[in-house]
């Protein structure tokens, strides 16, 4: 019975464990998988990379709201309700049955009052490109 | 329970460390969103529960999840919450 001893370290989290390994002969070699097993810390880091269903992003969450109607803030005040239709990593995406709200200030040169304006308008399909995009969410309750 | 140590801590340390908690996320344009970190990635796309806007006074309430685009955020901070 042989016995080695390993340092080993986790090039990510740079978590280092100690361990002792006996072995019947002399050229058995150590598995990565193996040295893993007995980290705790780096057994963590192997699952998250391997299992990605544990871990949900955000995306994955949008990924619910497909084929639901959906709220979307954009950039310019824009603000779009429609059937998410489709997405990417991009955040562009394919709405159906779209109401788009654009919303203007404008301000009286003698009062100095802000106006608030919003005009709407019905696109049946639309593609929106995902850089514009802010916000989404389930379209609002009021009240 | 202390978030802020001496050690060295890399800023995915600290996204992993406060999924769950209330958090204030500021946007570039200056507009607020506060509520419960349920996810987010390393773009700092963000998902947020039971948010509430803010933009100068309150503007609206989003209950359920609400998706923030990453490049849009300037910061995500810890809030202690007294509501």
């Amino acid at each position: 019975m042989y016995a080695a001893l390993v340092l080993c370290m986790c090039i990510s989290c740079k978590s280092t464990s100690l361990a002792v390994y006996f072995c019947e002969q002399i050229e058995h070699t150590l598995s990565p998988q193996g040295i893993l097993g007995n980290c705790s810390k780096m057994a963590d880091e192997v699952e998250q990379q391997t299992t990605t269903n544990t871990v949900e992003e955000p995306l994955d969450l949008i990924r619910l709201s497909l084929d639901e109607r959906i709220y979307v803030k954009m950039r310019n005040d824009r603000e779009l309700r429609g059937r998410l239709n489709a997405y990417d990593q991009h955040l562009n995406m394919i709405l159906g049955d779209v109401e788009e709200t654009v919303t203007t200030v404008e301000i009286d040169e003698e009062t100095y009052e802000e106006i608030y304006k919003s005009t709407k308008r019905n696109i049946p399909m639309l593609f929106v490109r995902g850089d514009g995009v802010v916000l989404v969410a389930p379209p609002l309750r009021v009240g | 329970m202390k978030i802020m140590s001496l050690r060295k801590q890399t800023p995915s340390d600290f996204l992993k460390q406060i999924i769950g908690r209330p958090v204030v996320v500021k946007l570039n344009s200056g507009v607020d969103y506060r509520g419960v970190l349920a996810c987010l990635d390393g773009y700092m796309n963000i998902a947020v529960e039971q948010t509430e806007e803010y933009v100068n006074g309150q503007l609206k309430n989003k209950y359920g999840d609400a998706f923030l685009r990453g490049n849009n955020v300037l910061y995500i901070s810890t809030q202690k919450r007294k509501m």
